[in-house]
């Protein structure tokens, strides 16, 4: 496995990039990569030439900080510093609905595999906000509690919620929290299943393996990669190599493969078979806040790829192969 | 059986002695003697037999009867016997004096026995002085004295007389001998070719005599190097007398000296023959015992040397001796006894040169002994003789290594492998010694070591491969480093490591918390059979992989070998706290401080781990057990450990800037005490650049900016250097000064740099600092980026958004406040002052379960006025566009005016001519009243704003002064703090949010000015809010106390002058239009208008 670097758009955004995320393709067109910006806009780039779909989408206050799509490809959704989460129709850019449940903050968010929930890391609510999709309403709110082994926390950073993901079965759902646990949920019961431990910075990004949804991904600001198996509680094993925090994490579509991102201004291509980095990239000259492989489907589209971004306002496209 | 037959007085009778059973009593004898009157010279004999079974005693009273004076009356005319009994005597007492000298009893002068021996002679030479037997028994205690030229002179009277004088031949032979012994070397040759000229007249003379003259001459010839000679001297010899030890022991020797395994066979085997024929001869015992030396019996060379120090005079031969002895004792590493013999055989040698081996010894086993200062004089006496002696210069160099003279040390280590370069040894030290000080050369001399012992063919040593990987390490060439580890690892455990066979099994998630203290994973592998190998002189470079492994970011690698090592080595406090440093790096205090609890189970007393103890309870904010452990570790080391002296320094640092104990005197007494460890640890190590850091900070502390900008550089500079010297602090240090010296450009890049070099961009207490710049230097939407970057990367710290809001609204203030603005501007700010109304009522209502340390009501006070700020903001926003819109009518209406004008000029000049001149007067006159009016008003515009430009100036100077100073110490705690005392942050950003609270006073009273000045219907509500801010502004007095009032006074001072030029720029603005009253403007713009003139008046009566 490798990755091969196909093109680069420097200034994509006129300030930072700190979220990517792909579209599926639709039958009118390819698979898109959105991007979000501190620049306080979100934009769409078409595979492989990365050129600009539409003009820049405004009205994201703050700096955009996450986004994801929905599972159709058409709406997609943006979490902006200012604490709402902007959904918006991808093809006409024209806002659907804006949401927030104030006082919670908005961090990381991600449709569930069926298209029909949208969670909501909710920051310092200590909790994980589910959307309906269809009425806009929140349905859950999962909050997160202490572990039984509580650590003294001083800070107020406690159980800040700040990434989720789902399983690709769409039963679970896991969170990332500034002190470094991870909570796992069962969805349908919208009830708390256990702590997965091991971390004790920021889990800033989490991914379930597309190919096995006990098999969880988390990546942290201790510099490791964490593999987990999130139904037996059990740590399978760590992967460290970055020099900095690792910012972000994605599973190949294969479940061959994990990339990551770290503010050492490099992306890893790490092999799960031997859980060692096979490739490291370090074309982007600052943080890297997000990787995303292109989800599989659409018309003639086989090739693998990934997309990073970086605060250097580059978007960089790799051919995974 | 020999008998003698004494004749009987007066008879024909003979009394038969028997020699071999002569009485025990010598007396019987004597009287026989004395009473049959018997000739003296059987007298002699009897007395020589007695001598020669060994019965002195008889020997003496025989001899002392025979030369008593009744004897010599009664055989007054036997002279010869006479003479021949008393030179007889004199030899015996020559041959006691000799044995007394020997044996170094007593010095020649005061030798009793010399004196008899004189005596006895003395009397011979009285009965004939000419008897040359006399003369050549003198010259033989000459010999027997040392006094060689007194001997050279009396064997000269006896040859004098008988060229052919045999005894005085050999007599002579020897005095030249010994001359060449003892002369200096050039003297020597002819002094043996002399001697060597003697022994052959002798031989000459007689040519059958002893063998000892042939012995003479071999030695003569041995002396002069003619070998083959000598040896066909000695082998003459042994055909005369084939158990003449001396000469076997002669030829042995020069057998040995072939240095062929053959000649050494033969040499030995004619030692042993020696040994075998004659048991005492010291020579042969000597080579013997070195022989026994080499094969290890080591038994047989005790025995040895002691019998040959037991029957050997000569000083060399002992020498030799005691050297052996030392030596066997040396190998058996009995070194107090080893050094006791060679000091002993030292002692028999009067000049290196003689036999320089034992100081050799001698200096190896001080040098084991540690007496370093006795062992450099014993190697530099080996160097006097052998100045070229590596083995010698290697000694030198390793003691003055010991003794701390490196240059010394180094300088001789340079010669030795100067000399010898093929030497790797030397190289190797050259290396070791180099490490400290010059890297780049000590790489250069361990690899030209490692190419030696490579091509050598032998192992290279593993502490080599070692060092040079360490080298590389810090060169920062990781993958030759890494190469060169693993060559010094060989074959282990630690290769399947590497390889990812071996890795951390499936944990259950719970325990993965304390991972880095399980071995069970190792236990476990133990059990399945796989043996875990690890010898002690592996386990460093193991460890320095480990290091370099983290170096590499690997630590899931780095953390297996380390816990290998504790696996095999639990008493290995190293891996401990590097364990331990990996879990805190990871934040996972808890483990961190049990892998130190576990450290200082090995040793209580480890300073490394106290001071990591330390540093973490400060991390933990727990002070009081921090101070002690630093103290403990400081202890432990009897103050020399600088890392403990700086962490009490900074903890003092950190004590005076403790906000919750804010004691003025306290304050002081901290810094004066942090400033006192940080000059301790500069006096003892010159260039500890984190010393010198705390130095300058709290310089920077008491406001000597220049000095502590001084040091900064100094250090960021020194820092530059190495890969394992991070200082961070150091940058931001600088940044700090160049911030409170008002560069503000110059600590945004200082930094940003720092950001960037050593953070990855990823801290944001660097960012709140760069933020902070941007504040101060009103660049407001930088500021308000740095904000929101540090929020994204802390996004559970609520003080950022608190500035972040806090700079939104400032930002929209000061925009609001500009004279001239566009309606885009005012739009944006109407966008911004929304973002910060909802990042203050977010702030607000998250306080519900967040205690983020905010006064409710403060924030509540933020919204509030924001809020009133947004309305007012839409007001400016109408007035902005409907201003935009008039500039563009008013435009047309000029352009309207002006052909309107022109058309009117027209027609006037038509009627110019016609029209009554005093009209025109009058028109004229009118002009120039107007222009003296608005003269006037000019005039009171320049007084006025004149006054405001002296008072800005005034409040800079002043915040420079107060508010910037006490800004600055914040600011400079910050910096430490950072690296020891993350948590500690918190309240540093409250201050700060405090600071950008009460510098929002001001903005908040001018625009509420504004407002009342601009918005007459708005009046009352500004009216309201203004009152919102000076309750605030009480609350903000409280809580800054005395100092900061002040400051707050005088900037309540400048609003007031605020006052008074704000209305005055207004008619600046309006006067244009004012001129253009004719042209017609709208009602309500001129009530506006008319309303500010209104005010002005008012302010300025």
């Amino acid at each position: 496995m490798k990755l091969a670097g196909l093109r680069s758009v420097e200034n994509a955004h006129d300030e930072s990039i700190w979220a990517a995320a792909w579209v599926p393709a639709t039958d009118s067109r390819p698979a898109l990569l959105l991007t979000g910006s501190l620049d306080e806009t979100v934009r769409l780039w078409r595979p492989d030439e990365l050129a600009a779909v539409a003009p820049p989408s405004r009205g994201h206050a703050l700096g955009v900080v996450a986004a994801a799509a929905h599972p159709s490809g058409a709406l997609a959704a943006a979490a902006s510093l200012d604490s709402s989460v902007r959904v918006f129709d991808v093809d006409s850019n024209a806002s659907v609905t804006s949401l927030d449940a104030p006082p919670s903050e908005v961090w990381g968010l991600q449709f569930d595999p069926k298209g029909t929930v949208l969670a909501v890391a909710g920051g310092g609510s200590a909790s994980v906000k589910l959307w309906d999709t269809s009425t806009w309403q929140l349905i859950a709110t999962l909050a997160v509690p202490r572990p039984d082994r509580a650590r003294p926390d001083r800070t107020g950073s406690g159980k800040f919620v700040l990434s989720v993901a789902w399983s690709p079965d769409g039963r679970r759902l896991a969170c990332g929290s500034m002190d470094g646990t991870v909570a796992v949920f069962d969805v349908a019961r919208a009830k708390f299943l256990h702590h997965l431990e091991g971390h004790h910075m920021p889990v800033r990004s989490l991914v379930f393996s597309p190919i096995d949804a006990r098999v969880l991904f988390t990546a942290c600001d201790d510099t490791h990669v964490h593999m987990y198996d999130a139904e037996g509680k059990s740590l399978v094993g760590a992967m460290s190599g970055h020099a900095s925090w690792v910012l972000s994490v994605d599973a190949s579509p294969d479940g061959a493969a994990i990339a990551t991102g770290s503010s050492d201004r490099t992306v890893r291509l790490w092999d799960l078979s031997t859980r060692t980095a096979v490739q490291t990239m370090t074309n982007h000259t600052d943080q890297v806040w997000a990787v995303a492989f292109r989800p599989p489907g659409g018309t003639g589209v086989r090739a693998g790829r990934l997309a990073s971004v970086s605060d250097d306002k580059s978007i960089s496209l790799y051919d995974y192969s | 059986m020999a008998s003698v037959y004494i004749p009987v007085q007066n008879s024909e009778e003979e009394v038969r002695v028997a020699l071999d059973q002569l009485p025990r009593d010598a007396t019987d004898i004597l009287d026989i003697l004395k009473a049959e009157q018997a000739p003296l010279h059987l007298w002699l004999i009897i007395a020589r037999e007695y001598f020669k079974q060994g019965k002195t005693e008889q020997f003496q009273q025989i001899l002392e009867e025979g030369s008593s004076p009744e004897i010599d009356e009664y055989y007054a005319d036997v002279k010869y016997e006479r003479i021949a009994i008393l030179n007889a005597l004199g030899a015996y007492y020559t041959y006691l004096g000799k044995i007394d000298t020997y044996l170094g009893k007593i010095d020649p002068n005061q030798n009793k026995n010399f004196t008899s021996a004189i005596q006895y002679y003395n009397r011979a030479s009285r009965i004939d002085p000419l008897e040359p037997s006399t003369w050549i028994g003198k010259g033989q205690l000459c010999v027997a004295k040392g006094e060689y030229q007194q001997a050279f002179n009396a064997f000269k009277i006896v040859l004098d007389d008988d060229p052919n004088n045999v005894p005085a031949l050999l007599g002579q032979a020897c005095v030249h001998f010994n001359k060449g012994e003892n002369e200096d070397q050039y003297k020597k040759a002819q002094e043996y070719k002399n001697s060597l000229e003697f022994y052959k007249r002798a031989l000459r003379a007689y040519p059958n005599g002893p063998p000892a003259v042939r012995l003479g001459i071999g030695f003569c010839r041995y002396r002069l190097g003619q070998y083959d000679r000598a040896r066909q001297a000695f082998q003459r010899v042994l055909q005369l007398d084939p158990e003449n030890v001396e000469a076997l022991v002669a030829l042995a020797v020069m057998d040995l000296q072939t240095n062929e395994a053959a000649g050494i066979r033969r040499g030995m085997e004619k030692m042993q023959k020696a040994f075998e024929i004659y048991p005492y001869c010291p020579m042969a015992l000597n080579h013997l015992a070195n022989h026994f030396f080499f094969t290890g019996q080591h038994f047989l060379v005790e025995q040895l040397t002691e019998t040959a120090l037991a029957v050997s005079n000569n000083p060399i031969m002992k020498a030799h001796s005691y050297y052996n002895l030392a030596r066997s004792y040396h190998s058996k590493r009995d070194f107090e006894k080893a050094g006791r013999y060679y000091m002993a055989s030292v002692n028999e040698i009067s000049k290196p040169q003689d036999f320089v081996l034992p100081y050799y010894g001698l200096g190896q086993v001080q040098l084991k002994l540690r007496d370093f200062r006795s062992a450099l004089s014993s190697f530099e006496k080996v160097l006097e003789v052998h100045p070229e002696n590596c083995e010698s210069l290697k000694a030198v160099g390793h003691i003055y290594s010991q003794l701390g003279q490196m240059d010394k040390a180094i300088e001789t280590f340079r010669k030795a492998a100067r000399i010898d370069p093929k030497d790797s040894q030397a190289f190797l030290e050259l290396g070791e010694l180099l490490i400290s000080s010059d890297a780049s050369a000590a790489l250069d001399a361990l690899k030209t070591a490692y190419n030696l012992i490579k091509k050598g063919g032998e192992d290279v040593p593993i502490e080599l491969l070692n060092n040079i990987g360490v080298l590389y390490f810090e060169k920062g060439d990781f993958e030759v480093a890494e190469q060169t580890f693993k060559e010094a690892l060989g074959e282990g455990i630690w290769l399947s490591i590497l390889n990812g066979k071996i890795d951390t099994s499936k944990v259950d998630s719970t325990l993965y918390s304390v991972q880095y203290r399980d071995l069970s994973l190792f236990q476990q592998l133990e059990e399945d059979g796989i043996t875990l190998e690890l010898p002690w002189d592996k386990v460093t470079s193991l460890f320095n992989y480990a290091r370099l492994l983290e170096q590499l970011h690997d630590s899931e690698k780095a953390s297996l070998f380390y816990r290998l090592i504790l696996f095999k080595y639990p008493d290995y406090i190293d891996a401990y706290l590097r364990l331990a440093a990996m879990a805190k790096a990871q934040n996972n205090i808890q483990l961190s401080i049990e892998l130190i609890g576990d450290a200082l189970k090995v040793d209580d007393k480890c300073p490394n781990a106290l001071s990591m103890l330390g540093s973490l309870e400060l991390n933990d904010d727990d002070w009081l057990k921090a101070k002690e452990s630093f103290r403990a570790a400081k202890d432990a080391t009897d103050g020399k450990d600088s890392y403990a002296t700086l962490a009490l320094g900074n903890w003092n640092y950190f004590a005076a800037l403790r906000p919750d104990k804010k004691g003025q005197k306290l304050e002081a007494t901290h810094l004066e005490k942090a400033k006192e460890l940080y000059t301790k640890v500069l006096t003892e190590h010159h260039g500890n650049m984190y010393a010198a850091n705390g130095a300058g900070i709290v310089l920077a502390e008491k406001g000597q900016f220049d000095v502590s900008k001084d040091i900064f550089t100094q250090v960021q500079e020194a820092a530059a250097g190495s890969i394992f010297v991070q200082m961070p602090d150091v940058w931001v240090n600088l940044a700090h000064i160049y911030f409170a010296q008002g560069h503000f450009a110059l600590a945004v890049k200082m930094y940003q740099n720092c950001l960037r070099k050593f953070y990855y961009n990823t801290d944001t207490q660097i960012l709140l600092y760069l933020s902070r710049t941007h504040y101060e230097a009103e660049q407001w939407q930088d500021c308000k980026k740095t904000l929101l970057r540090a929020i994204h990367l802390a996004p559970s710290n609520y003080t950022l958004r608190f500035d972040a809001g806090v700079a939104m609204q400032k930002f929209s203030a000061s925009t609001l406040q500009k004279t001239k603005r566009t309606a885009d501007e005012v739009r944006s700010t109407v966008t911004e002052l929304k973002n910060a109304v909802r990042v203050f009522s977010q702030l607000s209502s998250a306080s519900a379960y967040h205690s983020h340390g905010f006064d409710e009501k403060k924030i509540e006070t933020h919204v509030e006025y924001c809020k009133h700020l947004l309305d007012a903001a839409k007001v400016h926003c109408e007035a902005a566009e409907r201003e935009e819109q008039q500039n563009r009518q008013r435009l047309e209406l000029a352009r309207q005016v002006s052909l309107a004008e022109e058309a009117r000029r027209k027609a006037e000049e038509q009627r110019k001519f016609q029209l009554e001149r005093r009209k025109q007067e009058d028109e004229l006159k009118q002009v120039m009243q107007q222009e003296e009016h608005f003269e006037r008003i000019k005039e009171q515009w320049k007084t006025s704003s004149t006054n405001f430009g002296s008072k800005r100036k005034d409040r800079l100077r002043n915040e420079d002064e107060e508010g910037g100073g006490e800004r600055k110490r914040r600011r400079g705690g910050g910096s430490r703090r950072r690296k020891k005392d993350k948590t500690r942050a918190r309240y540093e950003e409250e201050e700060e949010a405090d600071y950008m609270e009460d510098e929002r006073e001001e903005p908040d009273e001018e625009d509420a000015n504004n407002m009342v000045n601009d918005q007459d219907e708005e009046a009352e509500k500004a009216q309201d809010h203004l009152a919102a801010a000076g309750l605030e502004d009480s609350d903000v007095e409280d809580d800054m106390g005395e100092p900061s009032s002040a400051i707050n006074r005088k900037r309540r001072a400048w609003s007031e002058s605020d006052e008074e030029d704000e209305p005055s720029q207004r008619p600046l603005e309006s006067s244009p239009a004012g001129y253009k009253e004719n042209s017609g403007e709208s009602d309500e713009e001129m009530r506006g208008k008319s309303g500010g003139n209104a005010d002005v008046e008012e302010d300025d009566e």
